[in-house]
């Protein structure tokens, strides 16, 4: 067991240090970080001039909203799992993942908190330097517990976007080209994480359906809890999603039985 | 003249013709940009419909002239991805590998072939789909389209697809001079996300010079709209043709000057 978990962490160290090498990315990466609180900033900026409140959401309110989620999405980065498995499959090169002695899976989820670890401090920065350049009155939670549960409900969600991408990605041995279904979902993704605009805009029973999926879960719920939102959601919202991770890890093992036979190893 | 103009004509037809035969081949892919590109609008319908479910107004624009502003976006964005975007997003990689060498040497403007050698016919529902949203934001407004406004309208959408396709030539002439213009492209596509999102009426200050004079995308839908609205003034006018102008000829100079500075393979 210890062996085991000495692989993935020896991956997600390798995926650490393997950042250091795009340092340009990095410091990109912290910049477009403002383009979404740039959009915020003038948006709401333009509202709430005539207003107050909006959907439970103060001017500074609304901002740190945008400003935690904001963080939260750029520590997501996978995305390029699915993209990656696709394309390594499209042309026979997957097999140097299937040969390697670790789960395929293990291994995406062990780069990709390699990745975010090196992230995490970066976008950390950056969303404390927008809160300053933006003057933003920086609404948070002073509950420990909420806190804790945010951080969780935030670790569950990247696993289960990494499930959701690796799950997507593994579809390319049966579908073989999904490259236009990965586009569109990135674009409903926004949508439906909350990107965007906060769901609490949406009617009640947009929300209510919302709930019933993991997504919510994902960047919402966690941001409007940092941000001092939904407090009575907290637990509820790690149940939820503690049981989609357990159902998308029961559909990765089906399809994966099922379908890695179809894949030959000389491409598409 | 008229014979290099017929000329042109023939090579087009023939570009068409051979690009219909390869998209034929790949009969999946074939309405996959139509998809891309309609989800995008779609979510960014939903968006303001859920915002102006909460508020009356942004600014001075309700919802219907929120919707006019994403269908006239998504018509910008849908001509450039049914005529040019396919080509000209091919630009830096074929400067990188010296594939330009084949284009320097046809007797015709190696800047038509590119842009016109890959056109998309799957883009075109998306066209269609941007009429509609603009059909549906100006019953939604109520406003009567005089001739003038609407001529007025159609004039300014040409000159912003014109203009979106400069920036396009501008962002991917640079590997003609740099290694890469991958993080040009990422700047491209973060105002072109933040623009399509926001009318022009919400920027002022830095953001204003920002997106009305250096990454001009937040003009590009709001000129078109402005006119239609009848909120077109002389200023914004001549703003808006210095602007199309300028970058006219940034776009000239770039081209021209890159081409010079082309070294083949490994540029």
């Amino acid at each position: 067991m210890k062996m085991g978990m000495s692989k993935y962490r020896e991956i997600a160290r390798t995926y650490l240090k393997m950042q250091l090498a795009w340092r340009a990315d990095v410091a990109f990466n912290m910049v477009f970080t403002v383009s979404k609180i740039i959009f915020a900033y003038l948006l709401w900026g333009m509202i709430f001039r005539e207003r107050e409140m909006v959907a439970g959401f103060t001017l500074y309110g609304m901002l740190s909203y945008y400003i935690v989620s904001s963080f939260l999405s750029q520590l997501d980065m996978s995305a390029g799992i699915s993209e990656e498995i696709s394309s390594r499959i499209r042309n026979g090169a997957f097999s140097n993942y299937m040969v390697l002695p670790v789960s395929i899976e293990g291994y995406f989820t062990a780069m990709e908190t390699g990745v975010a670890l090196f992230y995490l401090g970066f976008d950390f920065a950056a969303a404390a330097v927008w809160v300053f350049v933006f003057r933003i009155e920086f609404a948070v939670t002073h509950h420990f517990f909420i806190v804790m549960c945010a951080m969780i409900m935030a670790l569950m969600g990247l696993f289960f976007m990494v499930q959701l991408n690796y799950f997507l990605g593994i579809l390319t041995l049966k579908y073989k080209e999904i490259s236009t279904f990965l586009m569109i979902k990135n674009n409903l993704m926004l949508l439906v994480t909350g990107g965007v605009v906060p769901l609490a805009l949406f009617p009640e029973a947009f929300i209510s359906v919302m709930k019933l999926l993991p997504f919510y879960y994902v960047t919402y719920l966690p941001a409007m809890l940092f941000t001092g939102g939904c407090e009575e959601e907290a637990v509820r919202g790690i149940v939820v999603l503690a049981f989609w991770c357990l159902v998308m890890q029961a559909v990765i093992t089906v399809i994966w039985r099922r379908y890695r036979k179809k894949y030959d190893g000389v491409g598409i | 003249m008229m014979g290099k103009i017929k000329r042109y004509i023939k090579v087009l037809r023939e570009l068409v013709r051979i690009r219909f035969q390869n998209l034929m081949m790949f009969r999946l892919g074939f309405f996959g940009p139509f998809f891309v590109d309609g989800s995008l609008f779609a979510v960014q319908l939903v968006v303001f419909d859920a915002v102006y479910s909460n508020v009356d107004r942004i600014g001075s624009w309700g919802r219907g002239e929120m919707i006019l502003f994403i269908g006239t976006f998504s018509f910008i964005n849908a001509v450039n991805m049914v005529i040019y975007f396919f080509g000209v997003n091919d630009i830096p990689a074929k400067i990188k590998s010296g594939q330009m060498d084949l284009y320097l040497t046809k007797p015709i403007s190696p800047l038509f072939y590119i842009t016109l050698e890959r056109i998309n016919p799957g883009s075109v529902p998306l066209v269609l789909m941007s009429i509609c949203i603009i059909v549906y934001g100006a019953k939604d407004l109520g406003i009567a389209i005089s001739g003038g406004k609407l001529a007025g309208y159609l004039i300014w959408l040409v000159f912003m697809i014109v203009l979106y396709y400069e920036m396009e030539i501008i962002i991917r002439s640079v590997p003609f001079y740099l290694v890469s213009n991958a993080k040009l492209e990422q700047l491209e596509e973060a105002g072109i996300d933040l623009c399509m999102k926001l009318p022009g009426i919400a920027f002022y200050g830095i953001y204003k010079l920002i997106f009305y004079c250096i990454l001009p995308y937040g003009i590009m839908a709001t000129l078109p709209v402005q006119t239609l609205l009848g909120e077109m003034s002389l200023c914004k006018a001549v703003h808006g043709l210095a602007i199309f102008m300028i970058f006219t000829g940034i776009t000239m100079f770039i081209w021209k000057k890159g081409v010079r500075h082309y070294n083949s393979a490994s540029s």
